[in-house]
């Protein structure tokens, strides 16, 4: 068991090293980016550690740091972790690291604050991750706007202020929602700590309308049709870095939000929409891929395609309401595919734009039929990319498959229906990632040589990295499922415990 | 016995006509008169701390709590005259006489907070308003100024005259102008009696004057062109140190004279409350001009505070205090930044003369980025906490969709915050900004105040706590 306080050493460390990186302005880009590394590399072992440590045979919390912030209020420093938590900061602080390394041979003005940002941002994702005090959490989950926000706004492309603007509105406008209906249960309950919430007993109306509450704050986060339209926007306009963390992790704490809050404390307004709530995450899954098909822009298409592999971990989440009655077992699985398929996505959705940053850089145009040919010129990445985007079509033996393999397979006991549209996403995504395939790197190219170069050293150890996890992941899944078992497991009995 | 050479408002009274000789004589060392005037806050603050309490409340308040406001009101013009000097300084405007009027306003704020009687209070918000028709209009230069100085001027005597119907009335028909013994007169009075009606009448026009002077909706037509027309420096003034005074006489008048009648003027002040959330927050959406933008900031946050009040409880009399002081901080500090830096030779008046500020000024741009993230309520900020304080209330009273109507007002402003963000940051277009120092050792610590108040929140819900213990009759 550990000694320390681990948990707020993995929030405080990167802000309080970001925070000063982003203060100094005059140091060399060099030292930043060493300084980022060795953060982050930091964090990172810490959170292996922390993994190690972590007692899978329970699914309660883990690691637990309780402290009086705002006595008056109630309002608790309550951090604590199960395994959901720990999987996701497990991710945070493995693509942080990717990003540390990868940026440390990018070029940007004011490098040092560039950062910065992101080892705040780092921090305050272990917060959203660990806090469990309802407004702790809201405060991490709002946060993370701040930093984004800036890093899109001061490094981004040429409509930056258009996106980022959207971005944050729309990303504020459903958390406020979300606070009024924390505060609401907090009046109810006396308290904020979030498992209070649990044992709440609700009018039905009043869980109509939190769950509608949660849904709308969490689906801008995550994001579902049809409040997704920032997304593109947003990543069209972020540095690669930017939209590798947006990607990665940061859609992942809109999935985390509705394990955490909707599945326990709304659950029979859940069951009572979750027919609806399954129907948004199909026109996800189908339409959103037909959407994909159709850009021209490579950012464009991996942000549509990552709104429609979200469309499979909302529905994994939803399918637990659906199941709860019937089939618990079923709806456990469906819950283990959403999480799942969210590690996976973040895994994969940071390799494919990671990819395209690579090409960017030579050709500065992020459209599709500029970066024609790329196989001839930058062989061992071609290798890379091809193998991510199958990944991200769901072959076999990577771990895009494994999620949505269960997500599937927990929709069948539901509905033959939903089985078998959401397994037409196999089919879509494949049609899609291939096509980026054929013609970024295959296409007959009609320009001159763009000058292209193979990638560095250190992009080649991110890039390879990252196959190997995403490898590993779809072969031996195993640790993760022990990882989230008891977790999963604890959160479906409990549900269904309370409520039927 | 209370000495009177001894409290902070004779002390500075008198001090002030010194100030005003001594500077005749020292024409070419204004600087020394400005340290002076420091000095007489300073040590008006010291006897404010070892002063002794009156116990008796005729006319005027000298408790513990008064102490505390007093203390607040001499530091926020401590440090808005260390910003005022350097700024006259920088646009070549400097007069001692702006510091002796604005102390003479001040005296004026403290007799207001320390009133016990409706005359007195009248006084009080007169010998403000005085000092501040002059502070408008000390531009001269500006034909801006000396519209606004006229606009303030006319309307102010319009609400000044409002105030005094309402206190003839309510004297008329309780017999009395002390705070307690109307409380008294209220409470044995018949329900279906004319003086009943008269008193009603009464409370509104008080009610009307005060929100005027407050800034709040329907009364705030006055608010963006006098913030406009003054100099930046007046502008700090005006959105701290009246707000502030206005507030305290708010939270006495209507907890312990008027309590009795609550259900009349709760309801007006959440319609004034709700009124001035939504036309600050959407009017500020299409300005171009900071001060004008910050002004109508200004009446969204006078809402919050006015609402809170509004529902007479003790969570919401707690979220006004704790929202007033937040916003007291971020409003210096925001105006603050502002005062340090010119644009093309100039101060800064629109939105656009701060684009670029980011790459030549990052000092600059990183304060104003706080304060203006505070203001929107982004969390870890202090101003976050302030609105959950205000919004908790709200649903604690099962306002839910009052409350509702607040938050999507905050998105709403968020907006014109992160323009403000946007125009600094992200524009690649570079305005001429100069700045004096790179180095402000109070205006950095006022600006993380912001941050490090959000992060330990608990410490300004301390403050707020114990100066509501301080109150003398509240029971709601």
């Amino acid at each position: 068991m550990i000694e320390y306080p681990i948990l707020s050493i993995l929030i405080w460390l990167p802000i309080a090293v970001g925070l000063l990186l982003v203060v100094s302005n005059d140091i060399s880009k060099s030292l930043s980016s060493n300084i980022t590394i060795l953060t982050t590399l930091v964090v990172f072992v810490i959170s292996f550690e922390l993994f190690q440590s972590y007692d899978h045979s329970y699914g309660n919390l883990q690691f637990t740091e309780k402290y009086k912030w705002i006595s008056g209020l109630n309002i608790f420093y309550y951090l604590a972790v199960d395994g959901i938590s720990v999987s996701l900061i497990l991710l945070t602080a493995f693509i942080n690291l990717l990003i540390a390394i990868f940026a440390s041979s990018e070029e940007y003005d004011n490098k040092s604050s560039y950062l910065g940002y992101f080892l705040i941002l780092e921090g305050l994702l272990m917060g959203t991750f660990s806090a469990f005090d309802s407004i702790l959490f809201y405060i991490f989950f709002e946060s993370l706007l701040i930093p984004l926000f800036l890093i899109i706004g001061i490094w981004g492309g040429s409509n930056r202020k258009y996106a980022t603007i959207k971005f944050f509105l729309y990303t504020l406008f459903g958390s406020v929602l979300m606070l009024i209906s924390i505060i609401y249960l907090a009046d109810l309950a006396n308290s904020f700590a979030i498992e209070d919430f649990y044992s709440l007993t609700l009018s039905f109306e009043e869980e109509i309308l939190i769950l509608l509450a949660f849904l709308i704050g969490f689906g801008i986060k995550i994001p579902m049709w049809p409040v997704h339209t920032w997304l593109p926007d947003a990543h069209v306009e972020a540095p690669t870095s930017g939209s590798v963390i947006l990607a990665s992790v940061l859609l992942k704490v809109g999935g985390y939000g509705m394990i955490r809050f909707m599945l326990p404390i709304v659950t029979d307004a859940g069951i009572y929409l979750s027919e609806y709530m399954i129907y948004l995450s199909l026109v996800a899954i189908i339409y959103i891929s037909f959407v994909a098909y159709a850009q021209e822009d490579m950012k464009k298409l991996i942000a549509y395609s990552s709104v429609a592999h979200m469309g499979f971990v909302t529905m994994g989440i939803f399918l637990v309401f659906n199941l709860l009655g019937n089939n618990p077992i079923a709806a456990e699985i469906g819950l283990e595919g959403a999480m799942v398929q969210m590690i996976s996505h973040g895994l994969i959705s940071a390799a494919l734009f990671f990819c395209i940053g690579i090409m960017y850089r030579y050709s500065h145009s992020r459209s599709i039929k500029d970066n024609y040919g790329v196989a001839q010129f930058m062989p061992i990445f071609s290798f890379m990319m091809i193998f991510f985007l199958m990944a991200n079509s769901g072959l076999p033996g990577t771990s895009g498959f494994v999620g949505e393999f269960l997500v599937i397979t927990s929709s069948l006991g539901s509905s033959f229906i939903f089985g078998l549209l959401a397994a037409l996403s196999l089919i879509l995504s494949a049609s899609y990632s291939l096509k980026l395939g054929k013609n970024v790197l295959f296409g007959d190219n009609q320009h001159n040589n763009q000058g292209y170069a193979e990638c560095q050293n250190n992009e080649k150890f991110v890039l390879g990295l990252l196959i190997i996890f995403i490898l590993y992941l779809g072969i031996s899944p195993d640790f993760l499922f022990n990882l989230l078992d008891k977790s999963v497991n604890q959160i479906v009995t409990s549900i269904s415990i309370g409520r039927i | 016995m209370l000495d009177l050479f001894h409290i902070p408002e004779v002390i500075i009274g008198i001090g002030v006509l010194f100030i005003i000789i001594i500077d005749l004589y020292l024409q070419k060392h204004k600087y020394i008169s400005y340290l002076l005037v420091q000095l007489l806050l300073i040590v008006a603050g010291y006897f404010t701390i070892i002063g002794g309490l009156y116990p008796s409340y005729d006319a005027y308040e000298l408790s513990n709590f008064t102490r505390m406001v007093k203390l607040m009101l001499l530091a926020l013009s401590l440090i808005i005259f260390h910003y005022t000097y350097k700024h006259l300084v920088f646009i070549n405007k400097l007069k001692i006489e702006y510091f002796t009027i604005s102390l003479l306003g001040l005296v004026g704020t403290i007799v207001m907070i320390s009133s016990y009687s409706l005359l007195m209070l009248y006084l009080g918000i007169e010998l403000l308003s005085l000092a501040l028709y002059a502070l408008i209009g000390f531009n001269k230069d500006s034909g801006l100024s000396s519209e606004a100085a006229i606009k303030y001027y006319v309307l102010g005597a319009m609400s000044s005259g409002i105030l005094l119907f309402g206190i003839s009335l309510i004297y008329g028909f309780t017999g009395s102008i002390n705070y307690f013994e109307i409380a008294e007169n209220l409470n044995t009075i018949d329900k279906n009696s004319v003086q009943f009606l008269g008193i009603i009448f009464g409370i509104v026009f008080i009610t009307a004057s005060l929100c005027f002077k407050f800034g709040a909706a329907p009364f705030h037509i006055w608010v963006p062109d006098i913030y406009q027309g003054s100099l930046i420096s007046t502008t700090i003034l005006l959105s701290t140190i009246p707000k502030l005074a206005v507030f305290i006489v708010f939270l006495k008048l209507y907890f312990i004279p008027f309590l009795e009648f609550k259900f009349i003027w709760s309801d007006i002040l959440m319609f004034v409350g709700i009124a001035s959330i939504i036309i600050g927050s959407i009017f500020a959406l299409t300005q171009e001009n900071i001060k004008r933008l910050l002004a109508y900031s200004a009446i969204a946050n006078i809402g919050f505070i006015i609402l809170a009040m509004g529902l007479v409880s003790v969570d919401g009399l707690h979220a006004s205090l704790y929202y007033t002081i937040v916003y007291s901080i971020t409003a210096l500090a925001s105006f603050g930044v502002v005062t340090h830096i010119t644009s093309n030779s100039h101060g800064i008046e629109d939105i656009s003369d701060l684009a670029g500020l980011s790459k030549t000024h990052p000092y600059h741009a990183i304060l104003i980025l706080i304060t203006m993230l505070s203001a929107a309520g982004i969390p870890p900020l202090i101003g976050f906490h302030a609105k959950l304080m205000v919004i908790q209330a709200l649903i604690n009273n099962s306002y839910i969709m009052l409350s509702v109507i607040v938050v999507l007002m905050t998105v709403i402003s968020a907006y014109y915050y992160l323009r403000v963000i946007k125009t600094i940051y992200f524009e690649d277009r570079e305005n001429l900004i100069s700045s004096y120092t790179n180095n402000n050792l109070v205006l950095t610590l006022n600006v993380s105040l912001l941050l490090v108040l959000g992060i330990f929140p608990f410490i300004m819900f301390d403050i707020s706590s114990y100066l509501i213990s301080l109150m003398t009759v509240i029971s709601i």
